[in-house]
């Protein structure tokens, strides 16, 4: 659809020469052709992710009344995609009006007509494009390709080369590209080189590799082929080979030069760069967050998990029954471990207090003799170094079910009056608990595990879900290191929000305005391999 | 002795945990040949650490049953069925069948093994209808959300379900695919941080307790 | 006690019947309804169907004999599908007490389909490491594994002709249990070695990968019984999954009913104890 001018063409024009934008808003037609498909018969002027539509820009038929047109002849395409299908597709250009004298008005109506007329024909014969385009590309003449250029694949380990050309006119699928490897310093006949691939000479672009902006060797809409070694293709690091590009239509075949290149192997991969400097930004963040946190105290919200570990040891006081105390299933170099110790640790300072008994069966033996080490401790701040019992930590085995068992066993015969479940889980999560609100026990959980946060969810009384686990471990050392960490992923998580409200909007932006400058922001929050 | 169990373990660490942090970022051949070597040292320690996990279990019960501590039979069922098995799998040189025929250590494995441990996984089934029975209550606004939703999905992940009310099949497809996916990418990029911080602490000895031991 | 409140705490073991029934009728007098495809499902069936004859299919079945009746229904119609389309079975474990289950699956399914060890397919066994062992196939696989799990040589197996490592693999499916599965073969595997990867799991680890094939970093979901009989439908064959479908439905339902009645009796409970409360307020 063409939108409204900006001036009307029966007002008379001015004498002076205006300068404003014009735009031509045209839609050829709604697509369903997924991202990177050509529709059949483009030829040129590939648009970004999906397919040229090879017709002019309405505006260009009006290129007579304007000076200075800003583009002339064909107007690049720039389509709107969403990732996997593409959508209406619009284009701009942009025009500068002249000066010309007034019309009379019969005969400004009867141009205007005519030149409304031309424009529909030319926004109805696009659906006919692409079927003259593809007789139109078989008669467009063949010529070698252009601005070869190849050298070593940056950012690899090696034995690889990346083969650059430039497009060309007869780009179609009737037109093919052969890609020819030779060993050595010298070809005598580029015609008698090895054809290691071959395909329609529409497709392998630059933007299908999805290079980083940083390291993008050459604009999008070039071609690009990336030879590897393997598979039929032998690339040895520190030989030179001779590589070249074929042009092929039915019996016709023109071969560029050939140029010569080396693989080798890299030691820095440039596109990883963002991950990098993410990852060592995030490190900052949390060496800076230690470093505050040593040196005066952050504040940090009452867990309310936490009244109910005071509540139900309580509890377990009033009713003289044991309190019983999981760890979890991973060894203590899991997070999630280390902050069930810590909890532990206060589980077991408020047990020595209040003279109650406490059963700590464990998976793993270098998480007991942590424990064995918390507990004994928090027995002696307490003041009843005496109570301490050496067996209140005890090693079952480290087989999942079997341990559950186990601990089932014990819930059943020594019915303790409170069950904490604090750490990573599987499987075994609603047997434990299950069991455990069989015997009337009051339950508190903590897990990072999310598959098995539903099953603690209904059957324990309070859950601690994922960092509230780690927060509460924070909340309750109060040591430095651990309150500063959960300080810097505190600041980490704020800053991938602001990124996601930032990049929706930058995203959205580069697809209304059909702009390419958002990228610039996007790709380095890209995961790029 | 301090310098042996504490400083050279933290020493390791740091320069092992900068190293391979930086080989992900470097392709060249070397840095894949150090990664593989490496891996290797982590397969072989890896066979050491099962040894180590019986034979402490051997250890911990062995010692149960010397001082008749309370259940010490179990331990005894326990040390009998471990020798056991580890006897008939020498002596089938732990395979399960030879040739289609089924060896003593596949017997046991078959008719022992297999059916309890998926006896174990079947009371789940069981549990979580008693679970639900007690605890999908509408006591909340909250808790009537839960409930509406984990009947869509329990109605959509059926096939009489998605009979009786076609539409559940969609919708419990798009809470999967929508409401769930999105909550469980926030976990996992909270949990993931985590995992990173508490890497970096352990990378440069912030974070000392797998060492095991108490604080110093 | 009023009825409604005798209801809230009926013993457990009547429910435990209840599920034990409506396991097991079905089961005894199967109805069969139809199972419609998801596109989870739908996105691994159809990347094994796109590839080529003689292309390389890696399996690796990292389930225990927990996870069996979930986890077995999908091995076998992946197997039974790579089969038919004459693709280089490789097949492997990370899980030791999953080797011998592993085993009779490949060997059972490879001889109802004809196929010959060592050259339509090759069962590489358990090497310990876990992630280790991802990353050492990753550079080298005969490095990782030497030999089968039979004991022969995996170097000079026709079935691993041109498959030095990971890079080479076409496609990768992991059925998992727990760890390690389908998340460290794609964060030590498919993220390093860049190979396709697809995933399968019990039903109650379904939900936790949809990011992975949100994402795209998995391009397809097989998710516990119910994805099996998907698959086992696409398949075109009956099997356990597709029996174990009708009991899994009446099992819901009855899930669902004893649900409804807990709320019905809950909120009849608890208006009884609000009339009482009034009444004995007046």
């Amino acid at each position: 659809m063409l939108k409204t001018s900006s001036f009307s063409p029966t007002q008379p024009r001015r004498a002076e020469t205006r300068l404003f934008p014009y735009f031509v808003l045209g839609s050829s037609k709604s697509s369903t052709y997924s991202s990177g498909e050509e529709v059949p018969g483009s030829s040129g002027w590939a648009s970004e992710n999906c397919y040229a539509s090879g017709f002019d820009s309405p505006a260009a038929l009006l290129d007579e009344r304007f000076e200075h047109p800003a583009y002339s002849g064909r107007t690049r395409m720039r389509h709107i995609t969403t990732g996997q299908c593409t959508e209406t597709e619009f284009f701009c250009s942009l025009r500068v009006p002249v000066k010309r004298e007034t019309l009379p008005v019969k005969n400004r109506g009867r141009r205007v007509w005519v030149a409304s007329s031309l424009l529909l024909v030319v926004v109805l014969s696009q659906s006919w494009v692409p079927v003259f385009a593809q007789s139109d590309a078989e008669k467009t003449t063949l010529s070698p390709p252009q601005d070869l250029r190849v050298f070593d694949t940056p950012s690899d380990g090696g034995g690889s080369l990346t083969v650059l050309w430039s497009l060309a006119s007869y780009d179609s699928a009737a037109t093919k590209y052969q890609i020819l490897l030779s060993e050595g310093s010298t070809v005598s006949d580029p015609a008698a080189m090895k054809v290691v691939a071959e395909f329609p000479s529409n497709q392998r672009y630059v933007r299908e590799s999805k290079w980083p902006w940083w390291t993008r060797p050459a604009t999008r809409d070039q071609h690009q082929f990336t030879l590897r070694n393997g598979r039929g293709i032998e690339l040895n690091d520190g030989t030179v080979y001779n590589i070249t590009v074929a042009a092929v239509q039915n019996d016709d075949r023109l071969i560029a030069t050939p140029v010569q290149a080396t693989p080798q192997p890299n030691w820095m991969n440039w596109n990883q760069m963002n991950n990098l400097l993410l990852a060592l930004l995030f490190g900052g963040i949390v060496f800076y967050a230690i470093g505050t946190a040593r040196k005066r105290e952050i504040f940090l919200r009452r867990i309310p998990g936490l009244d109910a570990v005071d509540e139900a040891i309580g509890r377990a006081t009033e009713l003289g029954k044991p309190i019983l105390y999981l760890t979890g299933a991973h060894d203590m170099s899991d997070p999630s471990t280390i902050a069930a110790a810590v909890i532990l640790g206060r589980v077991a300072k408020r047990t020595a207090a209040y003279e109650t008994d406490l059963l700590v069966p464990h998976r793993d033996p270098i998480t007991m003799a942590v424990c064995q080490e918390i507990t004994k401790q928090a027995y002696l701040e307490a003041g009843k170094p005496d109570l301490y019992k050496e067996d209140s930590n005890f090693f079952i085995t480290s087989d999942q079910f079997s341990y559950t068992a186990a601990v089932d066993g014990i819930m059943l015969r020594k019915k303790p009056a409170a069950n904490f479940f604090m750490g990573h889980y599987f499987a075994e999560a609603l047997l434990l608990t299950e069991t455990g609100a069989s015997t009337g026990a009051i339950q508190i959980a903590g897990t990072d595990a999310d598959h098995q946060l539903p099953f603690f969810v209904t059957t324990c009384d309070y859950t601690l879900i994922g960092e509230e686990l780690y927060a509460a471990s924070a909340y309750l050392s109060r040591e430095p290191v651990q309150v500063g960490t959960l300080r810097g992923q505190d600041i980490g998580k704020a800053l991938i929000l602001g990124v996601l409200g930032i990049g929706t909007v930058l995203a959205t932006l580069g697809v209304m305005l059909d702009a390419q400058w958002p990228q610039l922001f996007l790709d380095v929050f890209k995961d790029v391999k | 002795m301090i310098f042996l169990r504490r400083q050279v373990p933290l020493l390791i660490t740091l320069i092992t945990g900068i190293v391979f942090a930086a080989q992900y970022y470097v392709p060249h051949p070397a840095s894949e040949q150090m990664l593989t070597s490496v891996t290797k040292w982590l397969q072989i320690i890896g066979g050491f650490a099962l040894v180590l996990g019986v034979s402490s279990l051997f250890h911990v019960h062995a010692v149960k049953i010397r001082r008749k501590e309370a259940g010490w039979g179990y331990s005894f069922v326990l040390y009998v069925s471990m020798v056991g098995t580890i006897a008939v799998g020498l002596w089938s040189n732990g395979k399960e069948a030879v040739d289609g025929t089924m060896t003593a250590f596949g017997w046991i494995y078959n008719f022992m093994m297999v059916p309890l441990q998926g006896t174990m996984f079947a009371i789940l089934a069981f549990f979580i209808a008693s679970a639900a029975y007690r605890s999908f209550r509408a006591r909340s606004r909250e808790a009537a959300v839960l409930l509406i939703a984990a009947v869509i999905v329990m109605m959509g992940r059926v096939p009489l379900g998605e009979y009786l009310i076609p539409i559940s099949g969609d919708l419990s497809q798009w809470i999967l695919n929508v409401l769930n996916a999105s909550v469980r990418r926030a976990i996992l990029i909270g949990v993931s941080l985590g995992t990173i911080a508490l890497s970096i602490k352990i990378i440069f000895g912030l974070e000392r307790s797998y060492l095991g031991g108490g604080k110093e | 006690m009023s009825f409604s409140e005798r209801m809230l705490k009926i013993d457990r073991r009547i429910i435990f019947l209840v599920i034990g029934v409506c396991t097991l009728l079905p089961l005894l007098y199967p109805v069969g309804l139809p199972i419609k495809i998801s596109n989870e499902v739908r996105g691994v069936y159809d990347h094994i169907e796109s590839l080529p004859e003689g292309s390389v299919f890696l399996l690796s079945l990292d389930f225990d004999p927990a996870s069996k009746p979930e986890l077995q229904p999908q091995a076998i119609s992946l197997l039974r599908h790579a089969f038919k389309k004459n693709l280089r079975v490789v097949a492997m474990t990370l899980w030791v007490s999953g080797t011998g289950l592993a085993d009779q699956i490949i060997t059972q399914v490879a001889r109802e389909m004809g196929k010959e060890s060592g050259k339509d397919y090759v069962f590489l066994g358990w090497s310990p490491g876990g992630t280790a062992v991802i990353i050492n196939m990753g550079q080298d696989l005969y490095g990782a594994f030497p030999a089968d799990y039979n004991g022969k040589p995996t170097k000079g197996l026709p079935v691993l002709q041109h498959v030095a490592n990971l890079r080479d693999v076409n496609y990768a499916v992991s059925l998992g249990a727990g760890r390690p599965g389908v998340e460290e073969w794609y964060v030590f595997g498919r993220d390093k070695y860049k190979f396709e990867l697809g995933g399968g799991c019990t039903g109650v680890m379904a939900p936790g990968l949809y990011p992975l094939l949100r994402s795209g970093q998995i391009n397809g979901l097989i998710g516990g019984l119910r994805g099996a009989a998907e698959y086992e439908t696409l398949m075109d064959q009956k099997g356990r999954a597709i029996a174990g479908m009708d009991a899994q439905s009446a099992t819901h339902l009855a899930i669902i009913v004893l649900v409804i009645m807990c709320n019905l009796f809950y909120f009849s409970s608890r208006n009884r104890t609000r009339l009482q409360g009034q009444s004995g307020a007046h």
